[in-house]
Parts: C-alpha cells; structure tokens; sequence
C-alpha cells in the first residue's frame, strides 16, 4: 500500500456484514458528537443475525459511544441506525421498540443495589412486558441456572462477587428474551480470578446462536468465538476482520502498535 | 503445618478497670481532668434534684395541663382529641403485629415507647383528672387492642396502607367537628392550641412537604425550562428568608396583598401553609441531593431494559435516592417539629406560646418569685426531647435496616 496515500488521504472503513446473511443491525454514516468533539466520524456498520463482533480499540476510542448509540443511551447527530427493521429517530416509541429487543451488559454492572437478585431480574419482563410474575419468575430462574447463580436468587446484589453480579447483570438481560445483546466491557472491572467465569458465559451464550457485539480486550474470547474484530481509534473504523487476520498479519501500523500492547 | 491457637489476652486489659485506667486516668493531666469532671457533674445532679424536689414550684403546671395540651378546646369535647389519640395507638397497634417486614422491628419499637406512655397520663388520670379518667384508659386500650387484633387476625396487616389514610379525614373529622351543635359540633381552630395544635402543625407540615419537596427536586431537574426555573425561583427565595419572616408574611402581608381582612384566612391555615412550604423547600434540596448520589449506571441500566422514564424514576432513583438522604430528611422532621414554636407570630396558641406566656401571665399575680418560666421550660423540653429523640432513634434503625444490600 503507498504510505504517503495512506497518511495523508481521509479512507473510510465500512464493517458490513458477509452477504447472505439476514441483517438485524444496519448503522450508515453515523456521526456523534459530544459539544464539538467529534467522537464518532463515519461509522458503517452492520451485523448479521447470529454474529459475534467484537470492538477493540484504545481508551477514547469511541468504542463504547458506538454501542451506546445502538440503544440511543447516546443519540446520534447524522446518520441512520436499524435494528431489527425500526429506525432510531427521536420517536420514543421506536426507542422503547429497540431497547426492549436489545440487552446491554454494562462494564460496573449496574445492578439495583435496593433489590434483590430475582427483583432485578424479573422487573422489566413484569413492567415492560406485562408477564405475570410467575412466568417471570420462572424464566429468571431459568436463565439464573443458565449462569450458575440459581442460589443467590434471594440475596441483594452487594452480597455477590463481582464476577456473580456480572452473570446476574447477564441474566437479567437475557430474561427479557432480548435479539441482540451488547456487551460494554463487561470484564475490566472484574478480579482477574473471576474474569473467567463470565467469559464463560458468554462464550456459551455465542455458541447458542445469540448476536453479540462486544467491547472487550479479552483477546482469546474474540479468537474463540468471535466472527469478525473491529479496531477503532480517535472515533473511526480503522480496520475489520477475522480474529485470524488481527493475530496474524493486521495491515495497519495504528493497530499492530495497539496489539502489541494489549497482547 | 500447625495453625497457632487463639489464646486469652494478659490479664488486666480488658473490663471496666483497664477501660478507666486506659481511657480516664491514661496521664496525670487526663486524671486532674477526670476527677474536676466528675465533681461537676455530681454538682450538677445534685442540684438539679435539689431544685426539682424542693425550689420549683409545681402547682401552676399541674393546675394548667389541659391548657398546656389543648388549649381552650371544649372540657366536654375532650373525647375526641382523646380518640384521634386511641385511634393511632390502635393503628400503630395493628401495624406492630402485622408488619413482617425488615422495618417491622422499628414500628413495634415506636409502638411501645407511645403506647408505654400513653400510660403515664392513663395512671394520672384515673386518680387525678376524673373528667378524662375513661377517656385515657379508652385511648390507652385502643394501643392493646390493635396490637392484640394484629396478632390474632394477621391479614389486618393488608389493609393497613387504607386504615392510615382513612384516619386523616377521621382526624380532621374528629378534632374540626361537623355539624353546628351535637356530639359533633364544629369547634374553630381559633380554640385549638397547646401540645394538640403543636403535633398537628408538625404531621401536617411533615406529611404534606414530603411529597412537594419530591416535586420540586424532579422538576428542578426538569428538561423543560419553565418548570425548571419556576423550581428553582421556589426553593432559591424560600430558603432565603428565615422561617420566622415567612410566618410573617403569611399573617400579615398576605391579607394586604390580597385585599382581605386579617380574619379572612384561618391563622391555622397560614401557618401551615408557611411551614409545609418552608419546609419543603428544604426538603427538596434534601431529595436532590439524595438524586445526586445515584450513579447515572442506574438510570441507564433501567432505560436499557426498556423501562419508561417514570417507571426509572419512581422504582429505580428515587427510592435509592430517599434512602441516600434519609437521614436528612428525619433531621428535618425533628427541625420542622421544633420550629413549630413559632407560630405564635400567627396568632396561634402552640405548646410553647402557651408555656412561655399563658401561663406565666395567668399565674404572675400569684407572686411566685421567678414567676414559672423555669418549671415551664424544664417541662417543655423534656416533652419536645422525648418526640424528638424518638424519632432519632427511629432514623437510626432504619438507617441500620435500610442498609442490608447496600452495594
């Protein structure tokens, strides 16, 4: 590739999904700005049914906005955001539409400290929802065993570990039978001797089948499931590919530098 | 591996020698300290007992004690300020045996500091005031009954939230009267005074800033600007000015204002109003400061789910917000029920006024050197000291209670 093109030649990069596939997240030229930070600049990028992205990138990257953006935590100021065919506009109806498809796992897990386990998990499926209580309770349960805290059903969140209330955090996403579930660095607040059990999960998770985007640096989770990685810096794509290609043979200098940091 | 055992600690460090030893006469200058201390306060105990027993003069405060609790309320009315007392002890009865709850232990420790006494008065009565003799053992019985009903018919305890709210208007009903003549006749506030108007300046303020205080804190975080700065105007100017001077306001400039004569508003009403609105400008700053506590994670959390804005405010915030604060807002429960000592500015006759200058008036012409103001004081206080220390003692338990999940 000629260097000097490279450098000095704004290049967009588009992270869109293999054909075929059945599209359940579209994003077009989405640009967001926080006063008049640019913090997003162009971002395309789509993500098939079934498919495990992961976003890797520096801190202020503009990695966590972008998943933000996709339940509008953050609204974007340009561009076009789908999921699941309803566009993301300023319409609340849409908004509720999204957020009640999409699950979100946040990086300090943000569980209601003043209620217990089973009360946070079955508190949207029964307000948002309108399940009967019993069917909610039967369905945290469920998904309370899928992540090997059945036990803890009774306690409130503060008596946890931090790699138990993340799997709870897990949990009460799933109940909501979300399509897409967005993970925001779920791992980097955890002791590193409970990291693994949550990467567990969600490895599991992937391998059911659910679409997942991820914001990580847990490199050997994107290797063993992830289908495609992003790198993004200073608020743009910077490069898409397999987690082979990262490992392997990554083009750009900005990424090789990253990952020689962060492996 | 062997792991050491645990063995006792050297002998004269533990017990109530070694804590004196250690913490009264840890130097010479702590011990001069400790010794000069303890005379004192052997003084001041003797004293005080000294003057209690022999010096004061009693009689005034005995003879006035249903001015000092109910001012000029009619003597053959008396039963029904006694049944809104009966009708408390009776719900905080019933709320005591059926509250399974974690705050349950609070509760029946509120029941049983009131309803305990509720029997000093009950055990006077019977040998001293013969016209509310039945009339207090009524009340005092009630407090047995509810607590006796709770534990034999437990399913009481989901009525609860209902029978409280029904008791406001049965209070209002009973102490205001209904009709012009009759058990039920009216009696004008104008007659309401003593430690009577005192708690009901004090439940209503309480009550009624609580939910307006909550108000003014959301809509001070309002997006929409005109709320926004119409909450804000509202604390800014009222916690601006003392309390004193917005009973002032309320007893003379409002009628000027407004055009109307000095007896066109109830003072009773005035000083309600000032006081539920002072008060609530002070809880609103309270509440957003309990808003402020709750990390942004939440709300977003709650949002993610796909819960509505309300639904994040009313279940997610603001219940973790009052917790933050409720400390603060008990505080200033205990300043508001204080504070009602000013009133008299109104022209209303509370507790204090009474006290202060009622009786001190009535009985100057008795010669008594000094006049009454000591007796009068030291009774007051004790009076305003256990209400108030009760509810301190309250907050703290439910501090403790509240505390179980805390991240």
């Amino acid at each position: 590739m000629n260097q000097t093109a490279s450098t000095t030649m704004p290049r967009i990069v588009t992270a869109h999904a293999p054909e075929g596939g059945e599209r359940i997240i579209e994003i077009e030229g989405l640009n967001k700005w926080f006063g008049k930070f640019h913090a997003l600049k162009d971002i395309s990028l789509s993500v098939n049914k079934g498919e495990v992205v992961v976003i890797i990138g520096p801190s202020g990257s503009g990695k966590s906005t972008l998943i933000r953006c996709i339940n509008n935590l953050e609204q974007h100021q340009d561009g076009k955001i789908v999921v699941d065919g309803v566009e993301l506009t300023n319409d609340v109806k849409n908004i509720d539409l999204v957020r009640r498809e999409t699950g979100m796992v946040f990086q300090s897990f943000n569980l209601f400290p003043h209620l217990t386990v089973l009360e946070n998990i079955t508190l949207a499926p029964i307000r948002v929802r309108k399940w009967k209580k019993s069917k909610a309770i039967e369905r945290a349960m469920f998904f309370l065993e899928k992540v090997k805290v059945p036990e803890q059903a009774a306690k409130y969140p503060g008596q946890l570990s931090g790699g138990q209330q993340q799997r709870v955090a897990i949990a009460r996403a799933l109940t909501m039978g979300p399509k897409v579930m967005l993970f925001d660095e779920p791992t980097s607040a955890l002791d590193p001797e409970v990291i693994g059990e949550v990467l567990e999960v969600m490895v599991g998770l992937a391998k059911d089948g659910m679409t997942m985007i991820v914001v990580t640096h847990e490199m050997g989770f994107a290797r063993e499931v992830g289908d495609r990685v992003v790198f993004m810096d200073s608020g743009q794509i910077v490069e898409v590919g397999s987690p082979d290609h990262f490992f392997q043979n990554p083009h750009e200098e900005r990424t090789r530098s990253f990952l020689s940091k962060i492996l | 591996m062997g792991m050491i055992p645990a063995r006792e600690p050297p002998a004269g460090t533990t017990g109530f020698t070694a804590w004196a030893r250690h913490n009264l006469f840890g130097s010479v200058s702590s011990g001069i300290i400790s010794v000069l201390l303890g005379a004192f306060m052997l003084w001041a105990v003797f004293s005080i007992l000294n003057w209690t027993l022999f010096s004061a003069s009693w009689e005034p405060l005995w003879n006035n004690m249903r001015l000092l609790f109910v001012y000029r309320y009619p003597p053959e009315l008396l039963w029904r300020p006694l049944g809104v007392v009966g009708l408390v002890l009776f719900l905080l009865g019933l709320s005591a045996a059926t509250s399974r709850r974690e705050t349950g232990s609070i509760i029946r420790g509120v029941y049983w500091s009131m309803a305990g006494v509720s029997w000093i008065p009950t055990v006077i009565a019977l040998f001293a005031w013969p016209s509310v003799r039945w009339l207090w053992l009524g009340a005092s019985l009630a407090g047995l009954l509810g607590l006796l009903l709770g534990r034999a018919l437990p399913r009481f305890g989901r009525s609860l939230p209902w029978l409280w709210g029904a008791s406001i208007p049965a209070t209002v009903l009973l102490l205001y009267g209904v009709w012009n003549s009759g058990p039920l006749q009216m009696v004008g506030t104008r007659l309401w005074g003593g430690f009577m108007l005192t708690l009901v300046l004090a439940t209503v303020g309480i009550v009624a800033s609580f939910p307006i205080g909550v108000a003014l804190a959301l809509g001070r975080r309002s997006t929409l600007p005109a709320i926004k700065y119409f909450c804000i105007a509202f604390i800014e100017i009222v916690r601006g000015a003392p309390l004193i001077t917005w009973l002032f306001i309320a007893s003379l400039m409002v009628p000027l204002i407004f055009n109307v004569g000095p007896e066109a508003i109830d003072p009773l009403v005035r000083g309600l109003v000032a006081i539920t609105f002072f008060s609530a400008a002070y809880m609103a700053e309270n509440v957003r400061g309990g808003l402020q506590a709750v990390p942004r994670g939440q709300s977003e959390a709650a949002r993610a789910l796909g819960l509505s804005g309300w639904q994040t405010m009313s279940v997610i915030v603001l219940p973790q917000a009052l917790k933050a604060v409720l400390p603060a807002i008990v505080g200033q429960a205990i300043g508001l029920f204080k504070d009602t000592s000013l009133v008299f500015i109104v022209g209303l006759f509370d507790f204090f006024e009474i006290g202060r200058r009622v009786i001190p008036n009535q009985t100057a012409s008795l010669q008594i050197p000094g006049g009454v103001y000591m007796e009068m004081s030291v009774f007051m206080t004790l009076i305003y000291f256990f209400f108030a220390y009760r509810m301190s003692i309250a907050s703290r338990q439910l501090e403790k209670q509240l505390g179980v999940g805390e991240r």
